[in-house]
């Protein structure tokens, strides 16, 4: 498993020109005061012109130097944080794509959203300034340590005496850090949820008049977030002032106990005073310090996050399944033939059984209606043939082999499906048709569209199938929208074509001119419908009733041996009373 | 050469003309845009005076206490330990602990009461905008990706946030220091200072060049990650019909194409406000350069005593460090107000238009007419969806809307709830023209349910409720059983608490439909629109609950959508839409003996049928 850092590897080499860089730059700031120390004392103080001018040029020349350094570390920096978080996107989006639609339901999509965005992002800062800036202060601090040791170890010594009490503190904090800032990052997810679920409800919340109902929701979110937020960073914010004072007070100790040391005649006195130099610039450097904890905190909690992702295994995931046993694959039998062998379905995090036990069998260019009523497992059912979920019992055949012995994209691309909520994407009329079949030609999405009863329609809008379509398809209406989910389907010339109540929108006429063209599909048809007059055409019919097979035949079986069928018949046959009187 | 137009293939994303400034015009505007982003940031950090006021003094005596605790050091380093007295040092390191320990003490406190500011403003900022936003009209909503907004409350947001969490005590203190310095360096040489300062307006041009590039990318920058936001929230959403059409591997190219639009920006960006630390050191140095090399000069001419050359050059090293400092900052305010300018952006929208005059609380008898109605939505450009619609229905009549898909149907149910303002015609309430009336007015006495329904994360309860907020148990129960709904939800795991998802599979399309007719029972409106309400419901449960919804109607002014005719039975009026015309309307006897469109329509159906 990969963590979310190796992702730097591949740009190891920029990133360590970088650093390369940035190493050269400190060397002349570090230099730099030793060089006006020879301007003033080889120059000034000797009024030797010549000296002063040399040693100025070096200077300058020195500070050209750094500017180049720093600048194009600016490039190999920017380059390697960028590229890093590019690949971590790309590599996160790449395996969500891959989820099973179980895992899905695990983690909500305002997570995924905010650990694509946000939590790259932090990783993102912290990588960047680990090549400018954040090496800096510790290194700083860790030369002027080391001087002061080299100076006098016994005195330098009692700059350490607070460190224990250092590292145990940071590690306590850093600790705390990471749980804090995670809670943080889940209330941005929950802000992003309420976000979302108000965005997509907006003509709800309108039409209730709910939007300050809404509003006073949003601002709880808004309001944990803010004190979680609040709450971490005034958490990470005590390491600054104790660090100081820590470090403060052991400078005390060092003027103190030095200054023993010196009329003990352990310590020249000029060696106090350079360590007490040496300590004051330490203390210098730790507003940083402070800075890139509270960074790696709120980073590695991002990491975290990111890493609930990455370790999904093949069990959450879609893929493999089938490329693995590619010798083994059983023959196909007849191309459009759809089996269920005793198939029962839980979903995942739930007891109750959405279907039990249902066996069935359709061959070639048979169309099945599927009818029951809501909640009686139908969209279920459809949704078991191309594996959006896997059933908890049984087997299902496609063309007389298991599904899960084929290679999901084929299997996929056998099936024509269209869902019961018509869902179109942001894009022209014809990118979304061509979703069907990326290299359709004109006439394909044409034919496509005409039989789903959409063409003429679509001529008639101003820009034909360059209309753009909103989110969601917004600006068409239902039946519109339906007709293009078909379209799309269509495009493809599967063999097996999966309807879910897709045809609800449609008034009757443009239903039977629609039903009228699929005819010539010759295609296996999987109908979930409420319509008696739909089903009717079809040449048989499932009836399910809480999961479980009530009924399977044709229409005129049905008729005569399902009581619940002649229900159904019964509530239809009504409204030609209503007509007729 | 290549390399640095390209560097590691990035392309520039800056044009000339984007950088050239035409004085009056381009300038002009841009500056004043920073400003009046900034001030509206700094109205609501203002709103907390008080606190700032703290927060300042703290800064202040945390630089006075840092300046004091260096120089204690000293008076110990000269008077004491050089003279080798050490015997009396007990008292001054005594005060020293003091002045560390209330030096720490400021630091926390500052740092601890801006945070608080910071979060307060990020919170008023966060919740302005989903206020504005939910006031916002609906053809607003239909050109936007909701991943793009998200992204303003989320992403934007974001980098004032962490601009104001540190800037602010940032510029404050390097003030106070820069303030400082100069009048001890004046003090110490006026001349010397001179020379330190030229650099002063070389910063500016350099910070000029350098921020005139920023300030554009980080806009850029924000709108990628917008667009990014966006496609993901799509995807997700629309996760199924991507497996189904196996399209996995497009939205990657896609959502690659995209990120890498995020990378090149943020490159760039990153790049040049990378530059601004880079540039201030090096002018630093060679004003270091400047002070040493003529205070040298000066000093061989015995204008200058070397004593002070070498304390002012230490001086002039302490006075960059602060602008250093302000430097920085400048970029991340940049970045803050990329952001914070995309959030305003939105604030800045029209709200819908609320101007009725008419008091709140009129009572609606429920009579709606429809006067020469022309509509067209924003997005379908010159084709009008309505074109002069016009009819008039009594308070109490139910009215079928008929007619082919896209005839204009859900339009006028759309144009009823006033989700759009039409562009001619008249449309009135009780005679009164919508536009007199409140938005509320009209939508607290009336029932929409929309033609998808659509469940918030939240209990079976709080879902129905929905359509009246005090609305209690047994009255949710009661409706719930009229929607014959009670039977599946005394079923789920936690009964009517259980928690729904919106985009969860346990409840089915027909289930959602059901609670949806149970939001508009408790709502008890005066007008009612039910769009294609029972579409996905399968015909038996479509009789059981036909009652329920004919109690609904039952005086009410009611609009149906629906296909099926048995929903249509019982409506008192019949309209037939056809290609945004009424095209016929009355009951369904009159309509059936005029044998026009609907007498046509039945007979299709029947011919189906058969």
């Amino acid at each position: 498993m990969k963590t979310v850092y190796s992702y730097v590897k591949p740009y190891w080499l920029p990133a360590l020109i970088a650093f390369i860089l940035m190493l050269i730059e400190l060397t002349v700031e570090i230099v730099q005061p030793l060089i006006i120390a020879k301007v003033i004392d080889d120059g000034i103080v000797v009024n030797d012109f010549n000296t002063i001018v040399f040693w100025g040029i070096v200077l300058v020349v020195l500070a050209i130097i750094a500017l180049i350094c720093g600048v194009t570390n600016s490039y190999f920096s920017s380059h390697v944080a960028y590229s890093f978080a590019y690949d971590l996107r790309n590599v996160l989006f790449t395996k969500i794509q891959a989820f099973t639609m179980a895992t899905y339901l695990k983690f909500p999509t305002s997570g995924l959203i905010t650990r694509l965005t946000n939590d790259v992002t932090q990783v993102q800062n912290v990588l960047f300034m680990s090549l400018r800036i954040m090496i800096r202060a510790p290194l700083a601090s860790f030369l002027s340590l080391l001087m002061a040791f080299l100076i006098n170890p016994k005195v330098a010594l009692f700059l350490l005496v607070g460190a224990p009490i250092v590292i145990g503190f940071l590690y306590f904090m850093v600790k705390k850090g990471i749980t804090y800032f995670s809670q943080v990052q889940w209330r941005l997810d929950r802000v992003n949820r309420v976000l979302q679920e108000c965005l997509q409800a907006i003509r709800l919340v309108k039409a209730y008049m709910r939007n300050e109902y809404e509003s006073s929701r949003f601002q709880q979110v808004a309001d944990s977030l803010k004190l979680d937020t609040t709450k971490a960073l005034r958490i990470m914010e005590i390491i600054m002032p104790a660090l100081l004072l820590i470090m403060n007070l052991s400078l005390l100790a060092v003027i103190w106990f030095g200054s023993n040391e010196v009329s003990m005649g352990n310590a020249q006195v000029g060696e106090l005073v350079a360590i007490i130099n040496y300590a004051m610039r330490i203390t210098g450097n730790f507003t940083m310090f402070a800075f890139i904890i509270i960074a790696f905190a709120r980073a590695k909690s991002s990491a975290e996050r990111m890493k609930e992702i990455l370790i999904v295994n093949e069990d959450g995931l879609e893929v493999a399944t089938s490329e693995r046993e590619e010798v083994k694959k059983p023959p196909i039998e007849k191309i459009g033939t759809i089996r269920f062998e005793q198939v029962s379905f839980t979903y995942p995090a739930s007891s109750l059984q959405v279907l039990s036990d249902i066996s069935f069998e359709i061959n070639p260019g048979e169309k099945l209606a599927i009818m029951g009523e809501t909640g009686s497992g139908k969209t279920t059912l459809l949704n078991l043939i191309p594996r959006f979920y896997e059933p908890t019992a049984g087997r299902i055949f496609v063309n007389g082999r298991n599904i899960i012995d084929w290679n999901m994209g084929e299997l996929r691309a056998m099936i024509g499906f269209v869902p019961q909520k018509s869902l179109l994407f942001t894009g022209s009329i014809n990118e979304n048709l061509k979703w069907g079949k990326q290299n359709a030609l004109v006439s394909e999405v044409r034919l496509a569209a005409e039989h789903a009863q959409i063409h003429e329609t679509v001529e008639s809008f101003p820009n034909k199938y360059e209309t753009r379509v909103g989110q969601k398809g917004v600006n068409l209406s239902g039946g519109q929208k339906q007709r293009l989910s078909i379209a799309r389907a269509l495009i493809s010339k599967s063999r097996i074509l999966l309807f879910d109540d897709s045809t609800s929108a449609l008034d009757v006429k443009t239903e039977s001119a629609l039903w009228a063209a699929l005819e010539s599909e010759n295609a296996t048809m999987l109908v979930v419908t409420q319509k008696v007059r739909t089903a009717k055409t079809l040449d048989k019919i499932l009836l399910l009733h809480e999961g479980k097979v009530d009924a399977y035949g044709t229409h005129d079986e049905l008729l005569k041996t399902s009581n619940r069928y002649q229900q159904i018949v019964r509530s239809q046959e009504e409204e030609q009373v209503g007509e007729e009187g | 050469m290549n390399f640095l137009r390209k560097p590691f293939g990035y392309e520039p994303i800056l044009k000339k003309e984007d950088l050239q400034r035409t004085p009056s015009k381009k300038k002009g505007p841009r500056a004043s845009d920073w400003k009046s982003t900034l001030s509206r940031i700094w109205k609501i950090v203002d709103e907390q005076r008080f606190l700032l006021i703290t927060v300042f003094f703290m800064v202040v005596i945390s630089s006075a206490l840092s300046l004091i605790g260096p120089l204690l050091i000293g008076t110990i380093i000269d008077q004491y330990i050089l003279k080798g007295q050490f015997q009396n040092m007990a008292p001054i390191i005594i005060s020293l602990i003091g002045v560390y320990i209330f030096l720490s003490l400021s630091l926390f406190f500052q740092n601890y009461w801006m945070i608080g500011i910071a979060q307060s403003t990020i919170y008023k900022m966060r919740t302005g905008l989903f206020n504005h936003l939910m006031k916002l009209p609906v053809s607003f909503f239909d050109k936007r990706q909701h991943g793009e907004l998200m992204s303003r409350a989320t992403n934007d947001i974001e980098t004032v946030s962490a601009t104001l969490n540190t800037s602010f005590i940032q510029v404050f203190s390097s003030l106070l220091t820069l303030i400082g310095t100069v009048i001890v360096m004046l003090y110490l040489s006026p001349l010397l200072t001179v020379l330190t300062m030229l650099i002063i307006p070389l910063m500016f041009t350099a910070m000029r060049w350098i921020t005139n590039r920023t300030g554009k990318l980080f806009k850029e920058q924000q709108a990628a990650v917008g667009a990014l936001n966006g496609m993901i929230e799509e995807t997700i959403s629309g996760q199924a019909i991507i497996k189904a059409f196996s399209q996995e591997d497009r939205v990657i190219e896609d959502f690659r194409e995209k990120n890498a639009r995020l990378r090149r920006t943020g490159f760039w960006a990153l790049t040049y406000s990378g530059y601004i630390p880079k540039v201030m050191n090096f002018l630093n140095n060679i004003s270091f350069a400047i002070v040493a090399g003529i205070g040298g000069i000066l000093a061989f001419n015995g204008l200058l005593s070397i004593g002070i050359i070498v304390i002012f050059t230490e001086y002039a090293r302490q006075f960059t460090r602060p602008l250093n400092d302000l430097a920085n900052q400048i970029n991340t305010v940049l970045s803050a107000i990329a952001g914070a300018e995309r959030v305003f952006s939105i604030m800045d929208e029209t709200k819908e238009i609320d101007e009725g005059k008419l008091p709140e609380h009129t009572k609606l008898k429920g009579e709606v007419e429809f006067k020469d109605v022309h509509f067209k939505y924003e997005m379908s450009e010159e084709q009008e969806t309505l074109k002069g619609v016009s009819f008039h229905v009594k308070p109490g009549q139910t009215v079928a809307l008929v007619g082919e898909t896209g005839a204009g149907k859900t339009t006028i149910m759309q144009l009823i709830a006033r989700f759009y303002d039409i562009e001619n015609g008249e449309i009135l309430f009780d005679g009164k023209d919508i536009r007199n009336l409140k938005q509320a007015t009209i939508r607290s006495q009336m029932a929409f349910v929309l033609q998808d329904p659509f469940l918030f994360e939240a209990s079976v309860y709080e879902n129905i409720r929905y359509g009246k907020l005090d609305a209690t148990d047994e009255e949710i129960i009661d409706a719930c059983k009229k929607a014959n709904a009670h039977e599946f939800i005394s079923k789920l795991p936690n009964g009517y608490e259980t928690i729904l998802a919106s985009d969860g599979s346990e409840i089915s399309h027909g289930q959602k439909q059901l609670l949806s007719i149970a939001r508009a029972l408790v709502a008890n409106p005066v007008i009612l629109l039910l769009d294609e309400a029972t579409s996905s419901i399968d015909t038996v449960t479509e009789v059981k609950i036909q009652q329920a919804l004919e109690l609904l109607m039952k005086g009410r002014t009611s609009f149906v959508i629906a296909h099926r005719l048995n929903t249509i039975r019982h409506a008192d009026l019949v309209f037939v839409m056809n290609n945004g015309q009424l095209v016929e309307s009355g009951t369904q006897q009159e309509l059936i003996q005029l044998g026009g469109f609907y007498a046509k329509m039945l007979e299709q159906t029947d011919s189906f049928r058969e």
